[in-house]
């Protein structure tokens, strides 16, 4: 009798490995609620830097004031333009509300027209200005989408002597595929800072498309912060990297920096 | 003329010398300079020549008193080096004192471009003072609410509106009221749109009744407002965001930037007929608003502008001194569709002049129509776009093909044309001669 049980149970495990290997790992939904949950600051200035390099080497390097504040759950972001000189002023904001059923409001400035242009935020897998991250991916940072993807937690694995969770994802359906423009991702989430580490993910084709690996990961004002994200399109073989430098999250933002008048008076 | 503008000089050294009470930075963090050099040269296919070889320095600095004030300065080194389009040194008639260019021979010129100091009042006033430009409107390549600047037609409509609008000595508050922002525009500069003279290639002759060739002309200097307060334009604008629509309403007691040409026949004592033009600028209340919103992967727009007592040259004899006068009522309304690296974008603009007179070479109702394709490629490296706007009334128009590309971090080049066509009466057609190929280059550091 005894026997027969543990070959049961051995049938079972064999049958079923990832829900017995699953069993001992968190749910990707859980992990993917844990790195909404973590500590962003209210307030948050920084310098980013956009270094584009396309496939014969050639490199184009944008700076940029980059400017956060959540406003309750309400999540407004400002990026305005430093370099190149000839486009210096152009800014580009938006308000993403905590109801993922509602749109995001965006704004472009753009100092050559002198106006400033309403964006259709429901193309959030366009690429955001010319980078390798699409709308979405700037959104979320090192969030992974709570309402996008059936997850499942595949493995751990460590990254940089770092434990992290590896996630697959699916996007729920096709037309979240086509909006996301990813068939597939799957995702290394830090096991305690709750961060995502790399991602690599597929075209709506299937095809191999990006990794993701973000890095230089510090305490800032007692914020875990990253400081650089190296991005590679295998499709185009161009590739950006962002470096992140003199974060703050202790400067004062007043509500009316994330407006259009902001966007044309400039910071 | 200069001492009326000391009133700007000394509003920007009391809120300069208020704001220098708070923290103040560093000289290094607080002065920024920049450089940009372009560059363009277009070629006229009917002349065979080129139109244009123009190079222009802009550079401009930003000096932040704290994280609430900054001076902001753009000048402007201007050359066209075969003085075709503002042949010799410009009279600047519809010009103010304090906002004439600097002449260094007849291909070169200097212009303060802006001068102005920013100011935000304990992040519930934000005020813009000095030599500025302030846009109105939603519309792309035609105006209807972006009329606060002149414009100098040097090139007609061909120029970046940056660089043809002429920048006015203004202030500028903006304070919210609730959700409503309110922006309120003080403007005494007596600055009017450039036209050009009679020889120059964008000279607008559709706009000017020609009298008959064996009737001598002449031509008197515009009459232009000089009062500085009693002459002034003010404007307000209301605007707010809500339930995703973003809307504005508008309202500007301004002078018409271009003069009505009131006309006389005379006979003189050897009975020889005359026509005596006298240009005059005049006032006018323009009502206006605007709005936008997003439905799904595209942007609806709109705009609208009510004008009384708009002034029109006339073809009826009984018009007094050749001059009709109407409300009219212009609107434009487009939609941008983005779909990845490509944009779509289609405007349409209506014009319609509400009383019964008889305008001079125009419709009382007239249409024009835009489309703009842009595709992004390469990683925003390279970007291909072509401009159509087309008079549906009297079939004339323009074509505006462009390419740019990056080179590198601070170089982009261009390769462009601009093609007219129609009636060499119309407004766009009368320029078909003027159809040319542009090659130019943007440099910035």
């Amino acid at each position: 009798m005894k026997t027969k049980l543990i070959l049961g149970l051995l049938t079972i495990a064999l049958l079923f490995p990832t829900t017995s290997r699953g069993q001992s790992l968190p749910s990707g939904q859980s992990i993917a609620d844990k790195t909404y949950a973590r500590n962003e600051g209210i307030s948050m200035s920084r310098k980013l830097t956009m270094e584009l390099k396309d496939k014969r080497g050639k490199v184009r390097i944008r700076e940029t004031t980059s400017l956060r504040k959540y406003i309750g759950d309400e999540k407004r972001l400002a990026i305005f333009y430093i370099t190149p000189k000839s486009i210096m002023g152009t800014a580009f904001l938006t308000y993403d509300y905590p109801d993922a059923s509602i749109d995001d409001d965006q704004w472009l400035y753009m100092p050559a027209l002198r106006k400033t242009r309403r964006i259709s935020a429901a193309n959030r897998g366009d690429y955001f200005l010319g980078t390798d991250l699409t709308y979405e991916d700037i959104k979320l940072e090192t969030r992974i989408s709570r309402d996008d993807y059936n997850y499942e937690t595949i493995d751990k694995e460590t990254i940089d002597g770092q434990e992290t969770y590896v996630l697959e994802g699916i996007p729920k359906n096709d037309k979240i595929a086509k909006e996301l423009g990813y068939s597939k991702v799957k995702l290394w989430v830090d096991a305690n800072m709750w961060m995502l580490r790399k991602a690599e993910s597929w075209d709506v084709a299937g095809n191999h498309l990006k990794t993701t690996v973000i890095s230089d990961f510090k305490k800032v004002q007692d914020i875990w912060t990253y400081h650089k994200i190296e991005v590679k399109n295998h499709k185009t073989n161009h590739e950006t990297i962002f470096r992140i430098s003199d974060v703050d999250y202790k400067t004062v933002l007043n509500d009316d920096v994330f407006t259009k008048e902001t966007l044309v008076n400039g910071l | 003329m200069l001492s009326k503008y000391n009133i700007f000089i000394v509003m920007l050294l009391l809120f300069a010398g208020l704001q220098a009470q708070e923290k103040q930075n560093t000289f290094k963090e607080a002065f920024k300079a920049s450089l940009v050099i372009t560059s363009d040269f277009s070629y006229e296919f009917k002349k065979s020549d080129l139109q244009k070889s123009e190079i222009i320095l802009k550079p401009e600095f930003i000096y932040r008193l704290n994280r609430n004030s900054k001076f902001v300065l753009k000048g402007q080194l201007y050359s066209d080096l075969n003085d075709n389009l503002e042949t010799g040194v410009p009279k600047e008639t519809t010009v103010s004192g304090m906002n004439k260019r600097l002449f260094i021979g007849d291909r070169t010129n200097l212009e303060l471009r802006e001068f102005y100091f920013y100011t935000k009042i304990k992040n519930k006033l934000r005020l813009t003072i000095g030599k500025q430009q302030i846009v109105w409107g939603e519309t792309d390549g035609l105006k209807l609410l972006d009329v606060v600047n002149p414009q100098n037609f040097r090139e007609f409509i061909l120029d970046d509106f940056e660089d043809s609008r002429i920048p006015l000595w203004s202030l500028k508050a903006e304070f919210d009221i609730k959700d409503i922002g309110v922006q309120f525009v003080w403007t005494p500069d007596n600055t009017y749109h450039i036209t050009q003279d009679f020889e120059a290639p964008f000279f607008t002759k559709s706009l000017f009744k020609s009298p008959p060739k064996s009737v001598s002309t002449v031509l008197n200097k515009p009459l232009k407002p000089k009062r500085f307060i009693a002459d002034s334009d003010v404007g307000i604008k209301l605007s707010t965001f809500t339930k995703g629509w973003d809307l504005s309403l508008n309202y500007f007691y301004f002078y018409d930037d271009l003069p009505v040409f009131y006309n006389e026949l005379k006979v003189t004592d050897t009975n020889n007929p005359i026509v005596t033009i006298s240009p005059k600028f005049k006032r006018q209340h323009l009502l206006g608003g605007t709005f936008n919103k997003v439905i799904g992967s595209s942007t609806l727009r709109g705009e609208i502008a009510y004008i009384f007592n708009q002034n029109f040259t006339s073809t009826s004899p009984e018009a007094v001194l050749g001059i009709e006068t109407s409300n009219q009522f212009k609107s434009a309304i487009g939609i941008d569709y983005i779909k990845g690296e490509n944009i779509i974008s289609a405007q349409l603009f209506s014009d319609i002049i509400i009383d019964n007179i008889s305008p001079y070479n125009r419709d009382k109702f007239e249409t024009n129509t835009s489309l703009k394709i842009s595709r992004d490629m390469m990683n925003d490296n390279l970007n291909a776009e072509v401009l159509w706007v087309h008079n549906t009334n009297h079939g004339d128009g323009y074509i505006k093909p462009q390419v740019s590309y990056w080179m590198n971090t601070k170089t982009q080049l261009f390769l462009g044309s601009s093609i007219f066509y129609g009636n060499e009466s119309k407004l766009f057609g009368q320029f078909k001669d003027r159809s040319r190929i542009s090659l130019g280059m943007r440099w910035g550091i």
